[in-house]
Order: C-alpha cells, then sequence, then structure tokens
C-alpha cells in the first residue's frame, strides 16, 4: 500500500461541502484532531473546478493552470501533503499533478501566465507534487489510523447497519493508487467496523455510481435517478440504516434525491447518508449540531441518534 | 455508412484522442480488442442506446460524425470502463475528448450552455457552485427545507466553527487573471452567447 502522511497536511476545501454539508470539514477537522494529524486549511485554496470541468465546460488546461496555483500555496505554507475531502477534487489534482509532472510545455506554458498574473512565487517546479505520495483523500488519512480510532470510540453502535459508496471519482479514475480491490472497495467498510458497527461488505451494485454523472442531474433526471435507484433498492433489501460517503456530490444525489425518487417508485427508503468522517465523529462523541452538522441533511438524522442513545440507555439501567 | 478510401489513415482520429491533454498516459485506445468489458458495466449502456464499445469502434473507423452524435453526451464519467478496460483504453476519456471537439466546432456549446453560471460563479469568487439557473427546479426536488438550508447557511458555518468560503479579494483577481490568459475567460463568453440566443429564441 501506499504511503500516508499524518503531518505537513492542506485539508482541501470543497465547493459543495462548503454550502451543503459543511459538517462534513468540521468533523474531519475534528477526527484529525483528536488523532493529532498536522493539517491547515487555507482561504486562498481556489475550487478545483470538478463541477465545471466534468460539465464540460472547463477545459484540461484552465483546470491544470488553477491546480498549479494551489499546489504552489501548499508549497508555500509548507503543507505540500493535499487531503480533499470531495473525491472529484482527488482526481482532478492528481491528473493535474500528473500532467505538470510530464508534459513540460503544458508546465512552461502555465508557469508563464503564473508568471504574467503576478504570482510568480506560484509557479511549478518539476516533480513539486507527486500525485502517488503527495494527494490524497481525507479517508486515507484517517485508514491510515484506524487502530488509533479504535480505541477512541465513545459510543455503541452495534444495533446499526451501514453500508458504503465509495466515490468513483476516488476508486476508478486513478484505479491504481486505490486502497484494496477497485472492484470490490472496503476502505469505508474497515473504518466503520473499527467502530463496532454492523457493516454490509457486498450488495448488488456496490461499485455503481451515484447517478449524477455531472450533467446528467440537471440535463437527464429520469436516467440519472433511474441508476441512483438501483442502488437504493439495494441498500432497502439489506436493510441499511446508514449509507456512508466520501465524496460531497454523490452524498447529495442519495441524500437530497432520496424522497423523489422514492415516491416514483412508490415507496420510501429513510437511508441516512453521512460522510464516513461524519459517522465516524458521533462514533468519537461529537455533537450532532455543532460538529457533525447532520441540521444541512434532508433524510433525517436524528433516528439513528435516538437509537445511540436508547443503547447507552439500555446500559445505564 | 462510413467508408474509408485505400491509403487513408484510419487511425487518424483516435490519434488525435491519443494525443488530447485530456487523454491519459500511454491510453490504450489503439489496442482495444473490443471485447465489450466497458459495456458490460456501463451505467448509461444499461439504460440507454449509448454503448462505450461501439464509441471507441467508431474512432478506430474514423467515423468523425461521432463528434456530432448526441450519443456521446449519455457518459456519466463514473469512470468505471475506464477501471475495467485490460488494456487500459478509456472509453470515458474519449469521451471527454470527443464532447471538447463538439463544442470547438460549435455544435456542443448549447449542451454546456446551461452550465456556463458555473464559471461566472467561479470568475466572481474564485469557487465553484451548482448554477443557479437549476435553482428552482432543485428546490421542487428536494423540498423547502433546503431553501431555509441557503438562508441559515452561515449561521451553521459560524457553528460549526468553520471560518469564512470567500477568498481574499486579491487571489480572486489572480484567478481571473490566470483564467483570462489560459482561455477560459474568452471559452466562457462564448458559451454565455449561445445561451443567450438559446433563451431568445
Amino acid at each position: 500500500m501506499k504511503e500516508i502522511p499524518d503531518k505537513e497536511i492542506l485539508l482541501f476545501k470543497s465547493c459543495l461541502v462548503n454550502v451543503e454539508y459543511p459538517g462534513v470539514e468540521s468533523s474531519t477537522r475534528f477526527l484529525f484532531d483528536k488523532l493529532g494529524i498536522e493539517y491547515i486549511v487555507s482561504e486562498r485554496q481556489s475550487c478545483c473546478t470538478g463541477l465545471g470541468h466534468y460539465s464540460d465546460l472547463f477545459d484540461q488546461f484552465s483546470t491544470a493552470a488553477l491546480a498549479a496555483r494551489n499546489f504552489g500555496i501548499a508549497r508555500e505554507l509548507g503543507h505540500k501533503n493535499i487531503a480533499t475531502l470531495c473525491a472529484t477534487c482527488y482526481a482532478i489534482l492528481k491528473k493535474s499533478g500528473n500532467i505538470l509532472n510530464k508534459q513540460d510545455h503544458i508546465r512552461d506554458s502555465i508557469n508563464k501566465i503564473l508568471d504574467d498574473s503576478g504570482v510568480p512565487d506560484l509557479k511549478y517546479n518539476l516533480e513539486d507534487m507527486d500525485s502517488r505520495s503527495n494527494i490524497f483523500h481525507a479517508v486515507e488519512i484517517l485508514y491510515n489510523k484506524v487502530d488509533e480510532i479504535q480505541d477512541l470510540v465513545e459510543v455503541d453502535l452495534s444495533e446499526i447497519k451501514v453500508a458504503a459508496h465509495h466515490a468513483c471519482h476516488y476508486c476508478k479514475v486513478h484505479h491504481k493508487d486505490t486502497i484494496g480491490n477497485v472492484r470490490d472497495p472496503m476502505v469505508m467498510e474497515t473504518l466503520a467496523r473499527a467502530c463496532g458497527v454492523q457493516t454490509v461488505n457486498w450488495y448488488d451494485r456496490k461499485t455503481n455510481t451515484c447517478g449524477n454523472g455531472f450533467r446528467q442531474r440537471y440535463m437527464n433526471k429520469d436516467l440519472s435517478f433511474s441508476i441512483t435507484a438501483e442502488k437504493l433498492m439495494s441498500l432497502k433489501e439489506n436493510e441499511v440504516d446508514i449509507l456512508l460517503h466520501m465524496c460531497p456530490n454523490c452524498q447529495l444525489q442519495f441524500d437530497r434525491n432520496q424522497k423523489v425518487i422514492g415516491e416514483s417508485f412508490g415507496t420510501e427508503f429513510n437511508i441516512i447518508c453521512l460522510n464516513v468522517s461524519q459517522f465516524l465523529a458521533l462514533a468519537l462523541g461529537a455533537d450532532p449540531y455543532k460538529v457533525v452538522g447532520i441540521q444541512t441533511h434532508t433524510v433525517p438524522v436524528e433516528p439513528i441518534l435516538d437509537k445511540i442513545k436508547q443503547i447507552i440507555h439500555a446500559y445505564e439501567v | 455508412m462510413n467508408t474509408l478510401k485505400i491509403g487513408e489513415n484510419t487511425f487518424e482520429l483516435a490519434q488525435i484522442i491519443i494525443k488530447d491533454l485530456k487523454a491519459s498516459e500511454n491510453i490504450g485506445i489503439l489496442k482495444c480488442i473490443q471485447c465489450g468489458m466497458c459495456t458490460s458495466l456501463c451505467p448509461a449502456a444499461r439504460h440507454t442506446d449509448y454503448d462505450p464499445r461501439e464509441i471507441v469502434k467508431r474512432v478506430l473507423d474514423k467515423d468523425e460524425s461521432l463528434i456530432t452524435d448526441d450519443i456521446i453526451w449519455n457518459c456519466f464519467y463514473c469512470y468505471t470502463c475506464h477501471s475495467v478496460c485490460p488494456v487500459n483504453n478509456s472509453a470515458c476519456e474519449v469521451n471527454q475528448i470527443l464532447r471538447q471537439k463538439a463544442i470547438d466546432n460549435g455544435k456542443g456549446k448549447p449542451k454546456i450552455a446551461p452550465f456556463s453560471a458555473y464559471g461566472d460563479s467561479f470568475l466572481e469568487y474564485g469557487l465553484g457552485a451548482i448554477p443557479n439557473d437549476f435553482f428552482d427546479h432543485l428546490l421542487k426536488d428536494y423540498g423547502k427545507e433546503w431553501l431555509q438550508l441557503k438562508v441559515d447557511l452561515e449561521d451553521i458555518r459560524e457553528e460549526l466553527g468553520l471560518g469564512p468560503i470567500l477568498l481574499p479579494e486579491k487571489d480572486v483577481n489572480d484567478i481571473n487573471k490566470i483564467l483570462e490568459k489560459t482561455g477560459f475567460t474568452k471559452r466562457l463568453e462564448r458559451v454565455r452567447r449561445c445561451k443567450d440566443e438559446g433563451n431568445s429564441r
């Protein structure tokens, strides 16, 4: 397995986490703090272009130029290990890093642009970033600390059943750098099991896309939802309480659209969607509203809190 | 039917794609054996006429009509095909490159015009956002609680101990300078114009 850092980390903010599920960032910070992972966040970091890039609006050259600028900021701050909160940021940054390292004329053109734009200090030097040893998903940083996490668990979750949706842009784009088997990823299940929860390790359609498909959710909604529905049906059959996520776009697809998809199939799914950081933070005793941020979720998370409370109560009696 | 002339380079379209900046290093288009692994797992193929194996075959046949064929707009960019291909080909990347060709020749611009507000947001704030044109449509599906979230967002972020979303003004200006020089700003203007024409029609 690749070597995973626990210091000099730039926690890379995500546009969808910012405005849809800010609790993903606060939960990740809570966990990093508890685990002694040394990191910073930069107000200067721009978005990766992901949603624009994969709706074909952004061109690859512009995306790589903005990545070079963000890499320069990470280097200047002495935190050149990037940990993303979103699978698409992860894929985009790795791709841009590869381009900047391997295509000399592109790197030169981008450096000239950074120079001409008044930010020569942010120019990209060859091998500044290594896609494999500097760019990570935050989940990988946590996975590396799974034993420590196990020791910090504060609540009993043994009555809860979870399954995981490993985002395509984590697993499939740079598949040689993915931890574990791309066809049956277990990164999130491993983390969840450390908290004593029951995991559904395999379910039909486990490696399916969430169905968002960037433009598809907005331009071909029926097609998008038919894919999402396949997975929701399978999760329902497996009586899953919580679906774990590692990408805010997938989380948005399953959480915000779940009700309307259920209605079109004449059913209710009631599958809670949590980023794996949010789930682990809950397990480590974080406040559901002040850290985990469950108040921004569409499928209510409260039923699971009641279940956790009940379990604690049963022990007290 | 697409016919080939004697002496014609049938791999011309494939070679153009291989050289594209979006194509992964050592992309195996020319090694495709039409095994169909890509199609067997493709979500779009399961629900539409889209067929990644067929897309690659048409590229290898130098079938340039593919660029203006609506079928390329069905891919989800999930990279499932890319992750299972035994010869390191990527129908997903081929598709992305074909769409860029369609945008360059004008036919694809109306397809991406609805997303132009993403670019506007990027130039204004240095941040991505779901294009606001979709807001009403999303609100209907997401429910009114989502609207309340937008209203309460700043308070919620504060409660969570998170800093401001916005970048310092100087950084936004730098990003604008960079995107002007990469050609993105002009590209966005052209897409926007196409959107305005679509709206006035």
